[in-house]
């Protein structure tokens, strides 16, 4: 056992981990430098510009012309509202239908491994499969969507539901919905299995009921996953892109276009590059302060679990 | 043994009892057992729990088969004979063939998609793994000037969403010849995850004693051994379920390669596949397509699912 009290080798050991803490650290720095910090600071100044992706100087400098533009543009706003629909319906259902599924799941119900396993298939699958396999199911002549209608005898239901801008964006929603639960159900159900037996069994003794044990004692327990999930399924609502990018590309007639894919036809497909990565900022402004705060809210509630 | 990140979670405790959930579910569950049981009450009480339970597999049951069905009908169309497939693509196969698999093989292209999308996902999985475990140790648990500010600098990639860099970031690799590059695609995926590696991997080496890192020195580890000898080994379950994680999201990246491969070369799966769908309007050929997608990612998933499920709620937990 050698002596490390004594001042030399205390300096030395420090002396040792900051070397090896800046050289382990280091990779990681650069990589975000290089591909986020320094596309973000370029995005930045880009956003003041008119440029067209071509020209030496990345000019020309446009000052505010870009959020002037931004202002009046009804298509931005049109893509803002169904990014708010997304993120409203996109968030709730999928939070609402996986705590059901997950109560259903809990403790040893027969088989819950399996169940597991199949709702978790659709969100291991990339995003471009389910796009191409939803636009088989709402195809208009051969889809099953209006053939199950047909069946049910609700055939005046039926439509071509991707080229109805009154449907076209639930219908994309629907399928990204279908993609997400399984995953939400399974992490409310593993944070089920750790909710405290004891407390539910002396709330019991005390009288309460279902309903108020599951709001009072079980809810609070589970409620920093449950805002885990929330989040994730925010940040998707502002950052949607793929699924709608496969199924419509915005169409028809914009009606399903969300600033994901607006900011890239902007920028890739009319080469307006300066107001492309305006509109793509846009996203981040929108986005970032909701984790923030849900950040916060959640950080207080594990807090709070841990003092109980 | 120890308080381990992802042991913590458990497994999915086969001692627990059915109680719980059908006195959740009833309102009244309670008021059954307590007070109501007399003669009658008890048989009573029982069937309503049977039937609880027979319902609540119906929902679930339910829920499974239209989480199954979408990828029922990519399978089933798929398998079809090409005629069989233009009268009636989505019905079940009533017709089998492998036609539109060699379709998709040779004239889509997949055996490059295919090799194209290893080329991206392993390799940026194992180089995540590798740097966010390094950072997330130097983060939690070495003393350096600026340690703080680093971290943050990292872990400002999960807060950032990759529309806000992405238009400057393609003109950036533009410059450095990195466009239209498996190197480059590589390295955008490994900066687009690092974030979160390192977030997590520092959350779980800040988890662990400090008497064991103590102990080691006192033996006279230098500080690497430290690291990679003692403290690493614990968190070795932990790392791995980063790296499932990764793997999967790097798979199924789509707006990635659709950015930075613009010439079409170097095809993964998931931008293959689009293409795919601009090339041909024969539906079995672009199931086959998608199940050649979606297959690897499955198995993966499929042979780790208890690790994958574990990492994940381990996850959500830490946030």
């Amino acid at each position: 056992m050698r002596p490390m009290k004594n001042g030399p080798g205390i300096a030395s050991s420090r002396r040792a981990q900051a070397r090896l803490g800046v050289a382990m650290s280091m990779p990681a720095v650069i990589l975000s430098v290089a591909f986020i910090l320094v596309p973000l600071v370029a995005a930045v100044y880009l956003a003041f510009t008119n440029w067209n992706g071509l020209s030496a100087n990345y000019g020309p400098f446009t000052g505010l012309a870009n959020v002037r533009e931004l202002l009046d543009d009804s298509v931005l706003w049109a893509a803002v509202r169904n990014n708010v629909a997304w993120i409203v319906v996109g968030t709730l259902s999928p939070l609402v239908i996986s705590l059901v599924l997950a109560v259903l799941l809990w403790a040893n119900t027969w088989g819950a491994t399996l169940y597991r396993l199949v709702f978790l298939l659709p969100y291991v699958i990339p995003s471009v499969t389910i796009g191409i396999v939803w636009s088989w199911i709402y195809d208009p002549t051969n889809g099953w969507a209006n053939r199950l209608l047909g069946d049910v005898g609700l055939g005046f239901l039926q439509r071509s539901w991707l080229s109805d801008p009154a449907t076209v964006l639930y219908c994309i929603l629907f399928a990204a919905i279908w993609g997400a639960t399984g995953f939400c159900t399974v992490m409310l159900s593993a944070a089920l299995q750790r909710v405290n037996q004891e407390l539910i069994d002396s709330s019991r003794v005390d009288g309460a009921n279902g309903v108020r044990q599951f709001w009072h004692v079980i809810l609070p327990q589970i409620a920093p996953v449950f805002m885990t999930l929330m989040t994730y399924l925010l940040i998707g609502g502002f950052s949607v892109f793929d699924v709608v990018f496969v199924m419509t590309q915005g169409g028809p007639d914009n009606a399903s276009n969300v600033l994901g894919t607006y900011a890239y036809t902007q920028a890739f497909v009319n080469s307006q590059i300066g107001y492309g990565t305006a509109l793509a900022l846009l996203i981040a402004i929108f986005a970032v302060p909701f984790v923030v705060i849900l950040n916060r809210v959640q950080r207080r509630m594990l807090l709070q679990g841990l003092g109980a | 043994m120890t308080r381990h990140p992802s042991a913590a979670t458990g497994d999915l405790r086969p001692g627990a009892t059915e109680a719980p959930l059908d006195s959740a579910m009833s309102p009244r569950g309670v008021a059954v057992t307590s007070s109501e049981t007399r003669r009658g009450g008890q048989a009573w009480a029982h069937r309503r729990v049977g039937m609880l339970r027979a319902l609540k597999h119906v929902v679930l049951i339910g829920y499974g088969v239209a989480a199954l069905f979408p990828l029922t009908l990519i399978v089933s169309t798929s398998l079809k004979t090409i005629s069989n497939g233009e009268s009636d693509p989505f019905g079940l196969f009533t017709s089998f063939s492998f036609t539109n698999y060699s379709q998709a093989w040779t004239f889509g292209d997949f055996s490059g998609y295919l090799l194209n999308s290893v080329l991206l996902a392993v390799p940026s999985t194992i180089v995540v793994v590798v740097v966010s475990t390094m950072a997330g140790y130097a983060f939690a648990r070495l003393r350096f000037r600026g340690r703080d500010a680093l971290f943050y600098l990292v872990i400002m990639g999960l807060l950032i969403p990759f529309f806000a860099y992405m238009i400057p970031l393609f003109f950036e690799l533009q410059a450095i010849a990195l466009l239209n590059t498996l190197v480059g695609v590589d390295l955008v995926l490994c900066a687009t995850c690092v974030a979160l590696g390192t977030f997590f991997m520092r959350s779980f080496f800040s988890d662990l004693p400090v008497e064991v890192e103590q102990a080691a020195r006192v033996d006279g580890c230098t500080e690497w051994q430290v690291f990679y000898r003692v403290m690493f080994p614990f968190v070795r379950a932990g790392a791995f379920g980063i790296g499932l994680f990764v793997f999967v999201q790097n798979w199924n990246n789509f707006l990635v390669p659709l950015l930075l491969l613009p010439n079409g070369a170097y095809r993964p799966v998931t931008t293959g596949l689009y293409s795919w769908i601009g090339r041909t309007s024969d539906y079995g050929a672009v199931a086959a397509g998608t199940v050649i997608a979606v297959v690897p990612v499955v198995i993966v998933f499929l042979l780790t699912q208890r690790q994958f499920i574990r990492s994940f709620a381990a996850g959500a937990v830490k946030g």
